[in-house]
């Protein structure tokens, strides 16, 4: 058996629990706090959740954002109030997936979805403008040719708002919550990390009053 | 009660609720958190602690509007009165001891945010304000930080428009009044004002009379919330998106300064920036919102060459070539006589010395205007004793020789209003017909068109104290008995349909008044500095007259023309005979400038060569054989000369699209290909010759500019006083009050007045001589023959509106929508008389032209005159009037 001793090694391999997963056509789940691609949200009567208020081009870090607001149109609203977001585009060959946009949206209008994998050849597909990230009317991402979905990945694009401090205080610690209120994905809100542990938190309601 | 605290009934009245224009000489001490200070008496105390390092919050309050107490946020407490006092109202008394921070004020502090939020609603995101807000700064700063208020807040529709360029959010609304008061106590248009009780008092416009204003925008930029906002700028960007740059506005010859602000390469916004000698941080609307045009897709972006009849785009080497070639040929064909230079008073000071560079040392050509028969003649308003702004303030009397100024230059109708109405200085108002200024006159004397003189004349009298008979003149006389200081006369182009003379003429019979000063009121944003840089026949740059200058200028030029040229009228009617065979038209349309249309297109239909640097496709670039487009305001950093002759920069805050050349390089580039390199290469070259070169300008280089806070008024020899350095003092921030920091203590008693921001040393600046003596305006005019008034004819008075026809108005959609279509304007008798009705349209017969108009009755036009707006769009005064004759006597039919 001399010959066979050589593929000790390979035959033990054979019947290891396999690790390797066939990637492209199967994933694994990612964790629920997961940053991937973002989604533009919109209520349940169709309206952009979106007042380009620029929020979240201000905080972005690597400010791959880029948002001009505009006057709503009295008799066909795109959003509520006076403003909406007119241009959205985010420029994924610079964002770092850091979720600040998401923390600062004051409508949760920007979240993110369980999607990474996209990949482009041209750089301008790698700015994603307001079309293609504005959800469907089902409230679900719209997928992009370039982009690999197999289900699962918009299921929960709810947002996980952290303990920044609202008020510039960087020892004040704030109560973490799923977000709730959004189009798509909305979740039970999670306790806080602070304060008391027994309570749930509100969800943030968030939006304009 | 402390001892060293004054009890109120001794504190001097005369300042509260007024602005204390000038505290007096006198200081008392203050102390205000535990820090001693020396302020004027009179002063406010919320003044006095920002101008010494403490700021107290407002939102009603500001420097430039009298103080109201009304949202009760500068509380402080002041030992020995009981409870807190408003900061804003209370002028500093000796010994005053002042906390701005102790328990109870912060406490007072909070309930006031408190109460103010409760029916302030939070849409801070969509808010224009939001980002730039004092409420929202002051919350942070001063307030509770949670609200405790559940309850519905009140609920307005969502805004309302006021004016064609204001909305008004009621919701946001604090009642603090500062937009009201800026209406009523500074522009003099109280068009809005409060109404309703409490919670539900709201701003409100006249139901018949929307808040037209032309300084509407001030409101907006005044209002410490987002209630008032600008229809141009709304929602356009974010206060972080901006990035801003300080220059002077290039709307009018005014130059009030500004922060010009951009976002993604295109302007957006211009916020007055506190000058205290220009604009006080006032702006107009045409200069605020007139910035669209910079970006309009009128602009010509690429040069273009006549090639077989077609203008084609070109390249800048192949247009500057055939550019230099066409000169070269009418140089060869008809000599340096035959080339002329029209324009460049809408350009910067650059342009202007290297035009009149190029046209007077290289081609050696005096046949050069940059006033296109629309202005008056440089010999006055280059000679003449100048005044400044401020001079306003502090003169024994103000006479009006001038056009509408709230039309033509609005921010100076500001500062004569303020000095007449705030500060009681006696106005003097000669016109044809009433205008914006004549309610605020003391005395005021109608004449006919063209003559002038004669009501001068009685000024000129009344001004050394003799009354004559009249009853003007023994009110000039008590209103001006006593007082001292300089007599300001503001000298301008009354009417464009009269002869210049007329007004020269009117103004050569105050020349002998005592300190007598002019202050011109020509209104093309650049014409002081095109006339003070030489663009201008008989003239070299730096006011000096060509025989004067003629030694100094052959050594720094090489070359200058050897007799006087021609001016603009004389320019148009030698082209139109064929005697100049090239016209170059720098920034400049005689078709809808010159007031003499028929002579302006005889003159480009005749001339064989027309270079055309221009902006826009103008008529007058349509028919060009070259047309050169320059950089325009915002896109390249200058300096421009207002009418006090105050010389400012112009800030560069985009980037052109297409590929335009700076408007200065453009003449270089043409010297050069004509033999002669003026070996500059950056603008700061230009104005460091400037001041070497130009005698007006002597010390007025590229440094002193730079560092100068309002600019350096000519010549310096007169004026180096005036430059101060370092920040502006009133006013901290362009649109509203950051809150300052507070700076460094050094010592307790260290901070004197002296050393505080507003009134920083004018460190001495060096003012050297001029090499050549100015130009002195010395030899009146005799005095113009005026036909007699034709009792069958009306005269007629053409004057310009703040919307006129230029490019900055048509270009930018906000301000096209406000131009009215020309009219005829008549006083009700002469309409009667003439059997017609408002709408009607006449045939209006002068011996130049005929154009048909319809008629508006005009209250402001007396009989016997009419009244058409010259630089409106389409036919109108410029078909009618002839640039020779003394008046324009027109005739009007009806047309069925």
């Amino acid at each position: 058996m001399g010959r066979l001793s050589g593929f000790r090694v390979t035959i033990t391999q054979v019947f290891r629990p396999r690790v390797t997963e066939k990637f492209p056509q199967e994933k694994r789940p990612k964790p629920p706090r997961f940053h991937g691609r973002h989604v533009l949200n919109r209520y349940e009567d169709g309206m952009e959740k979106c007042i380009g208020c620029e929020l979240c081009a201000g905080v972005c870090p690597a400010q791959c954002i880029y948002v001009r607001g505009a006057d709503n149109l009295t008799d066909a609203p795109v959003s509520p109030g006076e403003r909406y977001g007119f241009v959205y585009e985010i420029n994924y060959l610079r964002c770092i997936h850091c979720d600040l946009c998401v923390e600062a949206c004051p409508t949760e209008a920007i979240t993110e979805t369980k999607l990474f994998e996209f990949s482009f050849a041209r750089r301008q597909d790698a700015i994603y403008t307001k079309d293609e990230l504005l959800v469907d009317d089902e409230g679900r991402a719209r997928r992009q040719p370039w982009e690999l979905w197999l289900g699962g990945e918009d299921d929960e694009t709810s947002a996980w708002m952290r303990a920044t401090s609202s008020s510039g205080n960087a020892a004040y610690e704030n109560r973490v919550a799923w977000s709730g209120e959004l189009g798509f994905g909305v979740r039970e809100p999670e306790r806080g990390q602070g304060g008391d542990p027994g309570a749930l938190p509100a969800p943030d309601q968030g939006g304009v009053s | 009660m402390t001892t060293n605290a004054v009890p109120m009934s001794q504190w001097p009245s005369e300042h509260r609720y007024t602005i204390p224009v000038a505290p007096g000489p006198e200081t008392v001490t203050v102390t205000i958190d535990g820090r001693a200070a020396q302020i004027p008496r009179g002063e406010l105390l919320i003044k006095a602690a920002q101008d010494h390092g403490t700021y107290i919050p407002r939102f009603c309050w500001h420097e430039r509007l009298k103080p109201v107490g009304m949202c009760r946020m500068c509380l402080v407490e002041i030992e020995g009165m009981r409870g807190l006092q408003i900061s804003c109202a209370t002028p500093v008394a000796d010994g005053m001891v002042v906390h701005t921070t102790s328990d109870a004020v912060t406490t007072a502090q909070d309930g006031i945010l408190e109460f103010l939020l409760i029916n302030h609603p939070l849409d801070c995101p969509v808010c224009d304000r939001g980002g730039e807000c004092p409420l929202q700064d002051q919350t942070l700063a001063f307030g509770p930080g949670e609200s405790r208020f559940v309850e519905e807040k009140r609920h307005f529709e969502k805004p309302v428009p006021i004016s064609d360029l204001v909305m008004l959010d009621r919701e946001r609304c604090i009642q603090c009044g500062r937009c009201t008061r800026f209406a009523d106590e500074v522009a003099g248009d109280p068009l809005i004002d409060f109404g309703g009780r409490g919670g539900s008092t709201e701003v409100i416009t006249y139901l018949d009379e929307p808040f037209h204003s032309s300084f509407s925008g001030n409101t907006v930029q005044i209002c410490p919330v987002g209630a008032l906002t600008a229809r141009p700028y709304r929602f356009r960007a974010r206060p972080w998106d901006l990035a801003s740059t300080e220059t002077s506005c290039g709307a009018c010859a005014v130059a009030c300064r500004g922060s010009l602000e951009s976002t993604s390469n295109r302007l957006v916004r211009l916020l007055g920036v506190d000058s205290e000698p220009v604009n006080q941080g006032w702006l107009c609307d045409k200069g605020r919102y007139g910035l669209d045009w910079v970006h309009s897709d009128a602009r010509l972006r690429q040069p273009m060459v006549r090639r077989a009849g077609e203008l084609v785009e070109s390249s800048w080497p192949d247009a500057l070539d055939a550019a230099a070639a066409a000169i070269r040929n009418t140089l060869d064909t008809h000599g340096p006589n035959g080339i002329a230079v029209l324009g460049g008073s809408r350009g910067v000071n650059e342009d202007a010395y290297l035009w009149a560079r190029l046209a007077k040392g290289v081609l050696g050509t005096d046949h050069v205007d940059a006033q296109l028969g629309d202005g008056l003649p440089a010999d006055v308003v280059l000679g003449m004793p100048r005044a400044t702004i401020p001079d306003l303030d502090r003169a024994k009397a103000i006479v009006l020789l001038a056009p509408d100024l709230k039309e033509e230059l609005p921010v100076l109708y500001l500062r004569v209003r303020r000095a007449a109405h705030d500060l009681g200085v006696p106005l003097v108002d000669v016109a044809v017909r009433d205008h914006g200024l004549t309610p605020y006159a003391t005395a005021v004397l109608r004449h006919a068109p063209g003559d002038p003189g004669a009501a001068a004349g009685v000024v000129a009298d009344a001004l050394v104290g003799r009354p004559g008979r009249t009853k003007v003149g023994k009110a000039i006389v008590d209103a001006t008995d006593g007082r001292d200081g300089p007599v300001v006369v503001i000298l301008g182009r009354t009417s464009v349909a009269e002869h210049p003379d007329a007004i020269v003429h009117a103004a050569s019979r105050l020349t002998g008044l005592p300190q007598v000063r002019f202050l011109s009121a020509l209104a093309n944003p650049n014409v002081h500095g095109a006339l003070d840089l030489g663009l201008t026949p008989g003239f070299l740059p730096g006011r000096v007259s060509l025989d004067a200058g003629r030694d100094h200028f052959t050594k720094a030029w090489g070359a200058v023309p050897d007799a006087v040229g021609r001016d603009a009228a004389g320019i148009l009617r030698a082209a139109a005979t064929g005697e100049i065979a090239a016209l170059v038209l720098v920034g400049c349309d005689p078709l809808a400038e010159c007031p003499d249309r028929n002579l302006a297109r005889a003159a480009l239909e005749q001339a064989d060569t027309v270079i055309a640097v221009s902006a826009f496709m103008d008529t007058a670039a349509f028919g060009a054989t070259v047309v050169l487009p320059p950089t325009v305001w915002g896109e390249q950093s200058a300096t421009t000369t207002n009418l006090e002759g105050r010389v400012v920069r112009l800030g560069r805050r985009v980037t052109p699209d297409g590929s335009t050349l700076e408007s200065w390089r453009i003449p270089a580039e043409l010297a050069a290909r004509l033999g002669s390199d003026f070996d500059l290469e950056t603008v700061d070259e230009v104005q460091d010759e400037i001041a070497r070169v130009a005698p007006a300008f002597a010390g007025v280089d590229a440094s002193l500019l730079r560092r100068a806070r309002d600019g350096v008024v000519l010549p310096l020899a007169d004026h180096a006083d005036e430059v101060t350095f370092g920040r502006a003092g009133a006013g901290p921030g362009p649109s509203w009050e950051p809150i300052l920091p507070v700076p460094e203590v050094v010592g307790d008693d260290d901070r004197s007045p002296s050393t505080s921001a507003s009134d920083s040393p004018s460190a001495a600046v060096p003012a050297p001589t001029p090499p050549v003596p100015l130009h002195r305006w010395d030899a009146p005019p005799d005095a113009p023959s005026v036909p007699p008034l034709d009792a069958y004819a009306l005269r007629l008075v053409a004057g310009h509106a703040l919307y006129g026809a230029d490019a900055i108005v048509a270009a930018t959609p906000a301000l096209a929508s406000l131009t009215h279509e020309p009219t005829l304007g008549l006083n009700a008798r002469d309409r009667d008389r003439l059997g017609v009705h408002d709408g009607d349209r006449v045939r209006i017969t002068t011996a130049r032209g005929s154009v048909d108009l319809a008629v508006r009755t005009d209250a402001q036009t007396p009989p016997g005159t009419a009244w058409i707006v010259a630089n409106a769009a389409g036919p109108g005064a410029p078909d009618l009037i002839d640039l020779t004759s003394p008046v324009t006597e027109l005739r009007v039919e009806t047309i069925s």
